[in-house]
């Protein structure tokens, strides 16, 4: 479903990705953990565009979104992104949060897209809020419309960068449980994060990036029970 | 009033004899004391005089109208104008094409921002339209003169937006451009708002100069009707209080639409 080759990225002198090989499968949830710098989010970002490769290619569902002739915005309305500090449109209410995209692109009509909005937001338990703005709600609340925006959508896979880490610790919960929803429901997801009880639980498979690099990956059990890699041995006894 | 005068007079008398001045070596308060004297001395005649007789204040009624319609159509080009080179700017900056048009518009802020408003004035009428109306030469400088410092606001509204704001909306396939004008620029053109209230009133009043090529505008009107009287007192005071009056109304309106547009901030 998407598939890189030897995607590399330079901030100037500063190599970021150093030639990354990856092969994400329909349906997988790939839980992406690594120390801070190591590139883990300029990947995920990578996988959408929202950063042009240096060198490389990105294929997502048979097409190299990396060829500069390709329509980026067509790949990206199958491809949710939910950043860590949830970027909701601070000057429209929670309801045109959701309907916007949808509507503007003409794949929904106005009407189609506030049904399917409300019946999302009742999901969550805040249809009480579809006409407050982004200022009145708690990082929880944010991070879980932030995820059914990209959900109006109807994507056929969702990226998650770093989605907790700007929450306070009581609101982290909340939004975790959406997202082990979102996975139980079959949903493709590629999750850059710091949670290592989500990856043990969620994850098909869990990677271990440090300093550009994939150092090591596994299926959750056997990623923590049994790490190979001394810098992921070394990083497991720091976060564990 | 009445022990200000005694007051005066009775140190006027002690100046006299003790130093034989003349009238021209008053002291401060007695200087004070004369203005006032002077002003108010058949205010009602003076008033008669500057607004009535010749129906003079015909000259303050066009004067504020040519000051109001300098003011509303150079703010609509200057809007125009500064949207336009902000927006070139922003699009140039975000996607590292249009390198020309970036550079004509750099050109644009230089000249503009760094040559005075009465010298743009004065080339626009004498050199480059000199067969125009002095009127339109007026809107069309005042507005070119304006864009650049419009541009210069909303670009700095636009870059304030958090980035985030556009990657989110490109995230969800949203085009640069439906990003820009659904997410970006809403957000930019409130909190710029206030500056750009404070450039309209600049505007407002900067077109006091107007007069320079021939345009009789409110603080030209005050000024022909000192000619025509001898009385400065009058003619001028009317017109700094009718500017002010416009700017404190404007402020108002301005006020109105910022607690408008503040809405989402509300906890």
């Amino acid at each position: 479903m998407i598939v890189t080759k030897d995607l590399q990225k330079s901030f100037g002198d500063l190599h970021v990705l150093k030639g990354i090989n990856e092969h994400i499968h329909k349906g997988e949830k790939v839980v992406i953990v690594g120390p801070s710098g190591s590139g883990k989010s300029t990947f995920l970002r990578c996988l959408n565009l929202l950063e042009q490769p240096t060198s490389g290619e990105v294929w997502v569902e048979g097409v190299n979104i990396t060829d500069p002739k390709c329509n980026i915005n067509l790949v990206r309305r199958k491809m949710g992104m939910v950043f860590q500090n949830f970027n909701l449109f601070n000057h429209l209410t929670i309801l045109k949060n959701i309907t916007l995209a949808p509507v503007t692109q003409k794949l929904q009509t106005q009407e189609e897209a506030e049904q399917n909005a409300r019946r999302l937001l009742a999901r969550i338990g805040l249809a009480d809020k579809e006409n407050a703005y982004p200022s009145q709600l708690s990082g929880g609340q944010k991070q879980r419309i932030a995820i059914v925006r990209a959900l109006a959508m109807n994507p056929d896979m969702m990226l998650f960068d770093e989605p907790t880490s700007a929450l306070d610790p009581e609101m982290v919960g909340e939004v975790l449980d959406l997202m082990k929803e979102l996975a139980n429901a079959g949903m493709t997801m590629v999750v850059v994060t710091h949670e290592m009880g989500f990856a043990r639980e969620v994850a098909t498979r869990v990677l271990f990036m440090d300093e550009g690099e994939v150092v090591e990956q596994a299926p959750p059990q056997e990623f923590f029970a049994n790490p190979k890699n001394p810098r992921l041995k070394d990083f497991l006894s720091k976060v564990l | 009033m009445i022990s200000l005068l005694s007051f005066a007079s009775t140190s006027s008398l002690a100046s006299s004899a003790a130093a034989g001045a003349v009238a021209q070596e008053m002291n401060l308060w007695e200087q004070i004391v004369l203005w006032f004297q002077q002003f108010f001395t058949n205010l009602g005649d003076k008033l008669y005089t500057a607004l009535i007789e010749d129906s003079r204040y015909m000259y303050l009624v066009h004067g504020i109208g040519n000051t109001l319609l300098i003011t509303v159509f150079a703010t609509i080009i200057g809007i125009t104008i500064g949207l336009l080179v902000a927006l070139i700017k922003y699009q140039a900056y975000q996607t590292k094409r249009m390198k020309l048009a970036d550079k004509l518009c750099n050109l644009y802020l230089t000249v503009i921002r760094g040559t005075p408003v009465v010298v743009q004035l004065l080339i626009m009428y004498f050199v480059i339209f000199p067969t125009f109306d002095a009127l339109i030469c007026a809107i069309l400088s005042f507005g070119i003169n304006s864009g650049a410092y419009v541009a210069e606001i909303v670009r700095s509204g636009l870059f304030a937006v958090d980035q985030g704001q556009g990657e989110a909306g490109r995230s969800l396939g949203l085009t640069q451009k439906q990003t820009l004008r659904l997410i970006v620029l809403p957000q930019a053109i409130k909190n710029i708002l206030p500056a750009l209230g404070n450039e309209f009133i600049v505007l407002l009043k900067e077109t006091s100069v107007a007069g320079y090529i021939t345009i009789m505008d409110l603080t030209r009107a005050g000024y022909i009707i000192q000619t025509r009287t001898y009385n400065a007192f009058i003619p001028y005071f009317l017109v700094a209080a009718i500017y002010l009056v416009i700017v404190v109304g404007l402020t108002k309106v301005l006020r109105h639409f910022e607690r408008r547009l503040s809405r989402s901030d509300r906890n």
